[in-house]
This record gives structure tokens, C-alpha cells and sequence, in this order.
């Protein structure tokens, strides 16, 4: 027979804190950790960066001409005479606003959309689902190239890119907004509280959004890849505002101005490996966050 | 198979070209840049042609395009020749048709397209379907690792890298062309081995990049089986693994592979313009990147609505075909 | 039933897709591809010049027929196939008689040409060429609008008659002392080619037959085969000049045009290293000069020392819409020419060599000569066009009410000065940025702009500068004086016909202009009056002249030697295979002996 204590305290089961679990999941999701780091780096280059360099430096004629890396110009100067560490710190940062800017726009355009078109059911759903369908298999890129090669030069800025890069790309995080909403419809504890009296707004962003931030936040990331790629690509087209040292402008200005060939090669490798440490760590965090999101997908410790 | 669905699976083709059809229609006409003008231009810059009245000249040749009618109307023609997949002169290249530059240009891509999707979708696929795959041998996993390393590269990097590498300092291949000059192209050994040859280092450049991304997702579906019950009763039953491997992971992990591969081909096309650009490779990618460079509208609308064309029956045909993969659809 | 309705619509749609599309009716003759009928003959490398070229928006493949615009191009070994009255040796200074043996003002009056034809001149079929292809080819235009010489014959020329078989006669309704120089004869990238009346005259529309390889031409090389990768053109063996002792037989037995697109251009500056090409596009100093060091075999113009190029017929200026506010100012205009530093570019861009220019024309040895005269000597001392003075510069900006604002830069109204530079990007791609941060230095809000749609900003006259070239004098400064002439100036809004753009209006300077417009080049009077616009056009700094244009080819020798040079004059021709006078340059080459 098993004696019942008299003591009236039961164990305290202390839970590890937040932080904690995350590390351990971290170490466990090695992509994603190592994604997460490159992305703290470059983040830390960049601000820190901001603060501690002239920006007049990223712009022409600002710099010795062609120097290779030295002490003096850690990447060395470009052609025109741009201190390349300082384009580089504007160039990301600048990229990073394009990403953030865009990735914002197409995700919140998904939340709103998918959610208007789970919540509200009905034809509203049926004509959002079947827009976003219809406009999935259209090359998208492709048109973003035409739209940016159309425009007046000088409309092209930062701005007007992230809108470019956002304008059809909203289509996946509405989709799986919608997929998860109505799954959540459907459960108990949104019954629950409609049953106990709470308004539709209020269980829209006390119960759901909550339950979908691990959704979003994936969408979010997602889509400041396909915004960073974008850009890029853009600009390696030679069609982004010419003038800003964003990365994709460095490497097609050095392709045209032939840096292999007349041997400045820090020209264009030195942008050319940046965006492979940041396009490599947002694919990383990327698939990383989509294994958190799907926890079938995650592996045993 | 019913007559409701196939109805809808057709209707929903023509809705997708529909779409990319006006919005590339209205895009490039929204600039005030005008194509004849620019092209004569060019000439005038660079040919000593030297049109006293350029005006007239402008004027008559926008008549014989119809680039003078109202905008809506210029809208139905042009969705009326659609339909009769008339795409008309190209801008700057006339008197050649748009058609024809599609089919002079075309020849050059698919080659290279179809070598690369394949490749890196059989080469990822099953790579992928390994590394998740518990009993194979560790060392069989770890190949797929510097692959999915290199997915954060673009295409046009790895290229320039490629070209860098191999072409400038090893030269060990050719470094650019779709092949030697001189040849006449023709079915003969000679040329195809010349050919094969350029054809190296752009695909290089498209499939490094983009095989680790098969890879991922193969290795994601397959994780997601795993838990399946079906694999648990036949690792239960006693099938060897290699049949459990490819009778019910495989087949079940390949679906939504598929339907990615469609989209994919998207992307890859889009990859190829930067691609073949800096391989100077004459197809469809460079032919579109020339034609928005001198805003030559027919051109650029033949060849967006073209690639959609092709992905949209290339998804119409898939949705006949999965049913004969997956039993589960065919019964519904 | 929404059964029925929704599969009649999807049966509709796809009735429509499938319906014949290739329905409308296709000439005999289209532009396409053309594809050799048997295998070509085998011809080895050594025999065989291969260049490297690249046409911006693409050519129209198949399109042989120069008549057809715009698809027709003479750059890309079309040039090959069609010859000229007559050549201009710009270097000699010399006119090269060719499908023509003479072209004779009349009299003093330059109201009457004759052509006397060169007897021994055949098409590719045998016929010979005869006055009345002459006739046929300049009736063509003056009547087709769509032909690049049109205005100018439907202007100027009266009548066209064929006195004889050999023996032309042009009258003009008013005096055309230039007519014979600027368009009857082949230099550079302009004048006309004389085509076969017979083969054009049976087409339903000469502007739109393409021509492929049926029609009949007189020069030395038949196209072979086309496609978007090359061109393949193989040297006739029938080829009129080598039969009556002209030439002797070209040692170039076939030409390969390898299409570059949009090939990065060091890829395409190693496959010259890599004598992949003999020669191909031009390119900036810095990779000439690499190429020079990495294969010694190849050559510049000016063999392995700067400038490594060829004066062209295009310098470079910074244009403006001289009736726009607030370019209209005279004053603005210098003050923005006052803001270059010529010095700096030529030490920045061009390593020391002298490039940097105060004239709109070229400096050959004919326009040299008109500018070290003392006449133009003494306005440039009175106006002091090539002066860089920031200081000066701003005093004059705040004395048009400009002030500088918190960033620097002029401001008036509200406005900051628009100084974006509308530029292209191929050939612009190094100096536009370096003048943009010169300007925006000085205080004028400057950046650049290589859209395709910088062209037509030039065209419309919109704000801001022009960075383009005067396309004009080679021989005289008539021809780039009066491209400031003020009946062609037209309101704002409009678009400069023929490469205007600057708008200026000024009645002073028209007559001076139409006073010497009817008198030759040597005439002392015409010296006078020219000397006296070329000060206008410095006092009112009717646009800003930056810098010379310099073609800088490479010319591999390891295959092929004899290419032009500073000290290899041959004809005088200059060295670019793609213009009119490639032909002269391509026959002219020899074989090095390499295998």
C-alpha cells in the first residue's frame, strides 16, 4: 500500500526557461543555428558598420581608384573609386531594407488575405483561393524584369524596388495562412470561446494569431529570401537605381567594366561571397523555421 | 475522371494565360517609352542612318503595328491574336515575326533546360530520399551536404565564378557561344560534341545551385513518411529495405516533388536569362533580356506568354497523370 | 445546370486555342534563319577571320536587303556585300573611286553632279552594274520615306537620269556643294550602297523583301549561313575587282561573325586572348590594355601605347534642351561647363592621354588644320571654353538666382537643378558616373540615366543633359556647325528631328551660317564665317563639349596581319571591320602563316 505524504507542498516542477528551450532546440537544428549566426554577424557588420563609416565613401569618385585590399581599404576600391567595405556596410544594409520592406509587404498582405478568406468563408474564400492559384504558375520573376526594365531610370529607387519585389510574391503566405486558420476554426478552443461569449475580433487575436505566429513567421522569412533574391537579381540585370552600392549593382557594374579579365578581382568576389553568406544563411533560417512550424518534420534528440 | 473536373482543370489553363497575358500587356505599355523610336535611335546612333523627319517615320511605323489605336482596343487585338497564337513583327527586329524569333532562340534553351531540371531533380531527389533515409550508410548521407551548402548561390554567381575558375585560369572549357565558330549546326557527331561541350558550364552553373534545394525537400517529405504508418507495417512485415525504399517511400515522398518540378521550370527559366547572358548563349533568356533592354513589346510578350504556356500545360498535363501515381486521388 | 455551363466554357476556350494558328500567309522569301543547302567547303582557320560583334536590340536574321529598316544592318558583315560610288580614305584625306570611277560637280554653282561608272563592275549574277541601278537606287530614295537617305534626296535632288550605261546625271534645286561627300560616298557608318534594280524592281514592296542569299550584290562575300549564334559569309570567287585587276584575290576566304549578345566583356576580351577572335567590338582603355599585355600578338591602333585607339567621327558632349528653363540661360550653360575638370578625366579615365575636348567635331587632319588656324585660335582666347573654375562657377549660378541649400546643391523655387545625365550604358558606362559626382561636386543634383529610354529623353528634350555625340563634320566644320542652326530648332515638347537636341535659336548665328553655306571648304571666306560661328558656339556654350571618341579595337595578328594602323595607313581607311570601309579592311588583310 502506498502511503499518501502529509505534506502539503506538492514538487515544484521548475520548466526550463524559453530562452533555454530554444538554444537546445538550436543545437539540435543545426541549420538553423548556423543560419541564425551568419545572420547575427552580417547584422553586427552592418550596424556597427553604420555607425563607424562615412557614407559619402560608397558612392564614386570618393576613393583612390582601383586599389586592391590593403590596410588602408580593407576591400579595396572599385573603378569608380568607391571604398568598398563602406558600399559593402550601406549595400546590406540597404539590401536588408529591401528584404525586411518587401517581406513585410507580402506577408502582411498573406495574413490579411488568407485570414479574410478562411474567416469569412463562402465566396470571398473561393475567389482568393482561386486568384492565388491562378497567379502561382505565372514566372515571376520574368514579369518583376519587365516591370523593372519599363520603368524611367530615376523612378527606380529602394523604395520602388521592395514594391516591385513584394507585388507578386503574396501569394504563398496567403495560402498557408488560410490553410492553418481553417484548420483552427474547426477546433475546440475556438469553440470554446465562442461558446463562452468572446467576440469574433476577440478570438481572432487572442486565440488564433497567437497559434499561427510560428506560420507567419516562417511565411515572413520566406519571403525576405525571395525579396533579397530578387533584388539581387534585378540588379545584376543592371536594372536597380544604378547609383546605390547595392550588391547586385557592384557585381553587374564590375562585369561590365570587365574586373576579372583587367585582374580586380576583389571587385566583384568580395559582394559576390557577402550575398552567398546572406542568400545561404536566409535559406538556412528559411527551412529551419519551416521544420519548427511542422513538428512532424522535426527530428527526435 | 470525370467531365466536371477536367472541364475545371482546363478552365482554370486558360484563366493562368489569361492572366499573364494582361498583366504583361499592360506593364511595359504603361512606360511612355516607345520601342520604334528607341530602335531608331539606336540606329541613328550607331548606323549613320540619318532620318531627317524622324516623326514620319515613327508615325507610319506605329500605324503598321497599331501602337496608334486606344489602348483598350490595341487590348483585344492583341488578346484576339493570342488566341491565334499571332504575336506579330518584333519591334527592332523587323521585318522578323515574333514567332520566329521564339523558334530561333528556343532550340538553344530547351537543351540546356531539360539537361539541367532533370539532372539536378534525379540527382537531388534521390540524394535527398537517402540522406533521410535512417538505414543508409552515414557516409551515402553525407554526400548531399556540400550540395545543400552551396543552395544559397545563385545561378549567376556560380556562373561567374565557374567562368572565372575553369575558364579564365584553367581553360579548361570554352568560354561561351553555344558552339565553335565557324560549324554549321546538323546532326552529326562533330557538332554535338562541340556542343555538348559549351553546354557544360551553364549547366554547371544552373544545377550546383539548385540541387541542394531537391535535396531539402526530398528529405523533408521523406521525414514526414517515416512516421507514416504504412512504412512502420512494412518495416514490421519484413521487406528488405531497398523495397520499402522504393515502392513506399519513394512513390509516395515523389508527388508533391512533381508538382514542384513544374513550378521549378519557372524559376530555371528565369535563372537561364542571367545564365545565358553571361555564356552568351543565343536563347530564349538572352532573346528576353535584349527584347526589355529595347522595350520591343511583341517580343516580350511573346516570350512571357510562351514560358506560361509551357508551365501551365505542363501543370494540366501533371494533374492527368497523378492519379496514375498516387491510387488515394484516383479513387476520389 | 452548372455542369453544362462550366464544361461549355472550358470546350470554348480550348476550340479557340486550337484553332489553325499558323494561318497567315508567309512570303516565299521570309526572315529566317538561313541554313546552307549542302555542307560548306571545308576552309581552315588560317583562312578564316572570325569577329566578335554584338548587335544591341538584335538584328533581323535573313535580312540582306538594305532598303529594309529596321531590321537591316550593315555592321554586321552586310557590309561585306554591298559597295558604294565611292570610299573615303579619312586618314589620306583621299576619295577611293569604286562602283564609280569619278563624281564631277558640273560647274561653280554645285547645282549639277555627274557619275561616270566604272565599266568593269558586276553584280553576284553576272549582270553588270549599270546606270540603271544608280537610277533605280536613288529614285528608291526619294520615293520610299522609310529609306535613311530620304530626306535628304527628296530635299535636295531635282532629278536623276541615265545619260548613257555608264553615265549619270543628278541635278540638285539648290546648290549641294557637301551632297557628293555626306552621301554618295561611303565612310564610316554612312552613305548609301547601290543596289541591283533588277531583283528589287520585282518585289511587291522593296522595303520588305529581306533579301537572304537570292539577292544579287556586287561586293565580295556571299552570306552562307545565319542563325542567332553567327553569320557565316564565304568569299565569291567571282568577284568583280579581282577580275579586272583591282585587287588582287582577298587571302580571307571566309568571314565568321560570332554574336557576343550580352556577354560580359572580359569573357569576350579572353576569347581574343585565347584567339578565339581576330578582332571584335570595341572596348575601354583598361581592357585594351590588358589584352595587350596578355597576348603580345595583339595590337591597338596605336600598337601597345595610349590612347590604343582611332579618333571617331563622334565627340562626345554634354548636351541640353537650350530652350527649357533653366538651361536657357547662357550663363547657367557655362557655369555647368565652368564645373568639368577636363584634366581630371583624362588622368582619371585615360591614363594621361589627351582625350578631353572643346570642339564638336573631330580633330582629322582637315578639321585640325580649320583649328589651329589663328581665326579660331582668337575665339578661344576670347571665351576660354575649356576652363574649370568652381568659384567662377558658382558666382555665375547665384547671379541667375540659384542658392546652395543644405546639401549642397543649387536650389531655386523650391528646385533643385536638374542635372541627370541621360546616357548609354555600353559605351557611357565609365565616364557618365565620373561626371555625375563632377557636377554634383559643383552643386547641381546629378545622376545618371542608362535606360533605353535615354535616347528618346534626348529626342523629347526633356530636363536635364545629354551626354551624345556631334555625328557630323569629318571633313569640315559645316556640317556640325549647322547642327545648331535654328530652323531646325523646334518648340519644347517636340522631338529633334536628326539628332538636334540642343533647340538653340539664334538669327546671328543662322546667317552666318547661310552665308557660307553655298561656298566650298577652302574658300577663305568660308574659313572666316565658320571661325565666327565656332565662337558663337563657345560664347553661348551652346552645349558642353566633353570628350573625344576613341574606337579602340583589338586586331589579333596571330592569323591575320596588315589590320590598319597609325603607321599602317593602307587606303586611309580607319580600322573598324564593321563599318562601310570593313570591306576595305577585311580583303586587305594578309595571312601571318600561323596554322
Amino acid at each position: 500500500m502506498t502511503t499518501i505524504s502529509e505534506s502539503a507542498a506538492p514538487d515544484i516542477v521548475r520548466q526550463p526557461s524559453n530562452l533555454t528551450l530554444f538554444f537546445r532546440y538550436l543545437r539540435r537544428n543545426k541549420g538553423l543555428a548556423i543560419g541564425v549566426l551568419i545572420l547575427v554577424a552580417l547584422t553586427l557588420f552592418t550596424v556597427i558598420g553604420l555607425f563607424v563609416v562615412n557614407p559619402k565613401h560608397a558612392y564614386p569618385l570618393s576613393a583612390a581608384l582601383k586599389q586592391p585590399p590593403s590596410l588602408k581599404y580593407p576591400f579595396g576600391t572599385d573603378f569608380f573609386g568607391r571604398n568598398l567595405l563602406v558600399a559593402m556596410v550601406i549595400g546590406m544594409w540597404q539590401t536588408a531594407l529591401i528584404g525586411l520592406l518587401a517581406g513585410g509587404i507580402g506577408t502582411a498582405i498573406g495574413v490579411l488575405l488568407g485570414f479574410t478568406s478562411a474567416y469569412f468563408g463562402g465566396w470571398i474564400d473561393a475567389t482568393i483561393r482561386t486568384v492565388c492559384q491562378i497567379l502561382t504558375p505565372i514566372p515571376v520573376l520574368l514579369i518583376q524584369v519587365v516591370v523593372a526594365g519599363s520603368l524611367d531610370k530615376r523612378d527606380v529607387t529602394i523604395l520602388t524596388m521592395s514594391v516591385i519585389v513584394a507585388m507578386l510574391a503574396w501569394m504563398g503566405p496567403t495560402l498557408v495562412v488560410r490553410a492553418q486558420v481553417m484548420t483552427m476554426k474547426e477546433r475546440q478552443f475556438v469553440s470554446v470561446a465562442k461558446l463562452s461569449g468572446v467576440s469574433d475580433m476577440g478570438i481572432i487575436f487572442k486565440e488564433i494569431l497567437p497559434n499561427l505566429l510560428p506560420f507567419i513567421a516562417a511565411s515572413f522569412v520566406g519571403q525576405v529570401f525571395g525579396a533579397v533574391f530578387a533584388s539581387f537579381y534585378l540588379a545584376v540585370l543592371g536594372l536597380g537605381p544604378l547609383r546605390e552600392p547595392l550588391l547586385g549593382n557592384l557585381i553587374w557594374a564590375a562585369q561590365n567594366q570587365g574586373a576579372f579579365f583587367n585582374g580586380w578581382w576583389w571587385w566583384p568576389l568580395i559582394p559576390s561571397f557577402a550575398m552567398i553568406l546572406i542568400l545561404g544563411a536566409l535559406a538556412l533560417v528559411n527551412m529551419g523555421l519551416d521544420e519548427l512550424a511542422n513538428p512532424r518534420v522535426r527530428r527526435t534528440e | 475522371m470525370n467531365f466536371r473536373v477536367i472541364a475545371k482543370r482546363l478552365l482554370f489553363f486558360v484563366l493562368v494565360v489569361w492572366a499573364a497575358s494582361t498583366i504583361v500587356f499592360f506593364v511595359p505599355r504603361l512606360s511612355t517609352r516607345n520601342a520604334i523610336r528607341e530602335r531608331f535611335g539606336e540606329l541613328a546612333r550607331t548606323g549613320g542612318f540619318s532620318p531627317g523627319d524622324i516623326e514620319k517615320l515613327i508615325a507610319s511605323m506605329n500605324q503598321q503595328f497599331g501602337l496608334d489605336k486606344p489602348l483598350l482596343d490595341q487590348y483585344w487585338q492583341y488578346l484576339n491574336n493570342i488566341i491565334h497564337l499571332d504575336f506579330g513583327y518584333s519591334l527592332s527586329k523587323y521585318p522578323t515575326t515574333v514567332t520566329e524569333v521564339i523558334a530561333q532562340s528556343l532550340p538553344w534553351t530547351i537543351g540546356l533546360l531539360v539537361v539541367t531540371t532533370v539532372l539536378s531533380f534525379v540527382i537531388g531527389t534521390i540524394l535527398g530520399a537517402i540522406s533521410a533515409w535512417p538505414k543508409a550508410p552515414a557516409w551515402l548521407r553525407g554526400i548531399a551536404t556540400p550540395f545543400i551548402l552551396l543552395t544559397g548561390v545563385p545561378p549567376v554567381i556560380m556562373g561567374i565564378l565557374l567562368v572565372f575558375f575553369i575558364g579564365f585560369r584553367l581553360q579548361w572549357l570554352p568560354l561561351g557561344g553555344a558552339y565553335s565558330p565557324g560549324l554549321v549546326p546538323g546532326w552529326n557527331w562533330t557538332f554535338f560534341f562541340d556542343l555538348m561541350q559549351h553546354q557544360i558550364l551553364p549547366a554547371l552553373s544552373l544545377i550546383l545551385g539548385s540541387v541542394g534545394g531537391w535535396v531539402l525537400s526530398m528529405r523533408g517529405m521523406g521525414v514526414t513518411i517515416q512516421g507514416e504508418d504504412y512504412v512502420n507495417y512494412a518495416e514490421h512485415k519484413g521487406l528488405s529495405g531497398l523495397t520499402i525504399f522504393r515502392d513506399y517511400y519513394l512513390r509516395n515522398a515523389l508527388l508533391p516533388q512533381v508538382t514542384g518540378f513544374a513550378l521549378a521550370l519557372g524559376t530555371v527559366v528565369t535563372s537561364a536569362v542571367v545564365v545565358e547572358g553571361l555564356f552568351g548563349l543565343p536563347g530564349i533568356g538572352t532573346a528576353l533580356n535584349l527584347a526589355i533592354r529595347a522595350n520591343d513589346f511583341p517580343v516580350i510578350y511573346g516570350i512571357v506568354i510562351f514560358i506560361t504556356l509551357a508551365i501551365a500545360l505542363l501543370m494540366l498535363i501533371l494533374e492527368f497523370v497523378y492519379p496514375l501515381l498516387d491510387p488515394r486521388i484516383r479513387d476520389s | 445546370m452548372k455542369n453544362l455551363k462550366l464544361a461549355a466554357a472550358a470546350l470554348v476556350a480550348v476550340a479557340a486555342f486550337a484553332a489553325p494558328a499558323v494561318g497567315y500567309a508567309q512570303d516565299a522569301v521570309a526572315a529566317t534563319d538561313i541554313v546552307p543547302a549542302t555542307p560548306l567547303a571545308e576552309v581552315p582557320r588560317n583562312a578564316t577571320v572570325q569577329l566578335g560583334w554584338g548587335v544591341s536590340g538584335g538584328s533581323s536574321i535573313g535580312t540582306t536587303n538594305p532598303w529594309v529598316l529596321p531590321g537591316y544592318t550593315h555592321q554586321e558583315g552586310n557590309n561585306l556585300m554591298w559597295e558604294p560610288l565611292m570610299y573615303f580614305g579619312i586618314y589620306k584625306n583621299e576619295y577611293i573611286p569604286w562602283l564609280a570611277d569619278s563624281m564631277e560637280y558640273t560647274d561653280d554653282t554645285f547645282t549639277g553632279l555627274e557619275i561616270k561608272l566604272n565599266k568593269d563592275a558586276k553584280w553576284s549574277d553576272g549582270t553588270p552594274v549599270t546606270s540603271k541601278d544608280v537610277v533605280y537606287t536613288f529614285e528608291g530614295q526619294i520615293k520610299y520615306e522609310t529609306l535613311p537617305y530620304h530626306v535628304q534626296f527628296a530635299d535636295q535632288v531635282d532629278s536623276v537620269t541615265a545619260k548613257d550605261d555608264l553615265t549619270v546625271e543628278v541635278k540638285f534645286k539648290a546648290p549641294a556643294p557637301r551632297f557628293k561627300f555626306e552621301v554618295l560616298t561611303e565612310k564610316f557608318d554612312t552613305g548609301i550602297p547601290i543596289v541591283n534594280a533588277a531583283y528589287l524592281s520585282a518585289q511587291a514592296d522593296p522595303t520588305k523583301a529581306p533579301g537572304r542569299d537570292e539577292i544579287p550584290h556586287s561586293g565580295p562575300f556571299d552570306i552562307k549561313a545565319w542563325n542567332v549564334n553567327q553569320k557565316i559569309f564565304d568569299l565569291r570567287p567571282d568577284w568583280w575587282a579581282v577580275a579586272a585587276g583591282r585587287v588582287t584575290e582577298p587571302a580571307v576566304k571566309r568571314v565568321v561573325i560570332v554574336n557576343i549578345l550580352n556577354q560580359p566583356i572580359d569573357t569576350v576580351a579572353q576569347r581574343l586572348v585565347n584567339n578565339e577572335f581576330d578582332s571584335a567590338v570595341d572596348m575601354r582603355a583598361q581592357i585594351i590594355q590588358n589584352i595587350l599585355q596578355q597576348n603580345p600578338e595583339i595590337q591597338s591602333w596605336t600598337g601597345t601605347e595610349s590612347p590604343y585607339g582611332y579618333l571617331d567621327w563622334w565627340p562626345n558632349s554634354l548636351w541640353m534642351n537650350d530652350a527649357l528653363e533653366p538651361y536657357s540661360d547662357p550663363n547657367v550653360r557655362k557655369a555647368v561647363s565652368l564645373a568639368i575638370d577636363r584634366d581630371a578625366i583624362n588622368e582619371l579615365l585615360y591614363e594621361g592621354a589627351k582625350i578631353a575636348t572643346i570642339y564638336p567635331f573631330p580633330l582629322y587632319p582637315n578639321l585640325q588644320a580649320f583649328a589651329d588656324s589663328d581665326a579660331v585660335k582668337a575665339e578661344q582666347a576670347k571665351y576660354e571654353p575649356g576652363k574649370y573654375d568652381l568659384d567662377e562657377s558658382a558666382k555665375l549660378m547665384e547671379g541667375a538666382g540659384w542658392t546652395k541649400n543644405g546639401d549642397g546643391l543649387w536650389e531655386k523655387d523650391g528646385h533643385t537643378f536638374d542635372a541627370t545625365i541621360q546616357a548609354f550604358e555600353s559605351i557611357h558606362g565609365d565616364i557618365a558616373p565620373v561626371l555625375a559626382e563632377m557636377l554634383r561636386q559643383a552643386g547641381f543634383d546629378s545622376n545618371v540615366n542608362f535606360g533605353t529610354d535615354a535616347y528618346q529623353n534626348m529626342v523629347d528634350g526633356k530636363a536635364g543633359f545629354y551626354l551624345f555625340g556631334h555625328g557630323a563634320s569629318l571633313f569640315d566644320p559645316f556640317e556640325a556647325l549647322n547642327l545648331f542652326h535654328g530652323k531646325y530648332s523646334q518648340a519644347i515638347g517636340s522631338s529633334a528631328g536628326n539628332n538636334r537636341f540642343s533647340r538653340y535659336k539664334n538669327p546671328e548665328y543662322d546667317a552666318l551660317l547661310d552665308g557660307i553655306q553655298s561656298l566650298s571648304s577652302d574658300d577663305p571666306k568660308f574659313q572666316e564665317g565658320a571661325a565666327k560661328a565656332l565662337g558663337i558656339y563657345w560664347r553661348d556654350t551652346i552645349d558642353v563639349p566633353i570628350i573625344q571618341w576613341l574606337h579602340r579595337i583589338a586586331y589579333n595578328n596571330h592569323y591575320w596581319k596588315n589590320w590598319p594602323s597609325s603607321t599602317n595607313q593602307a587606303q586611309g581607311e580607319n580600322g573598324a571591320f564593321w563599318a562601310h570601309t570593313g570591306m576595305l579592311v577585311i580583303t586587305g588583310l594578309q595571312p601571318s602563316g600561323a596554322q
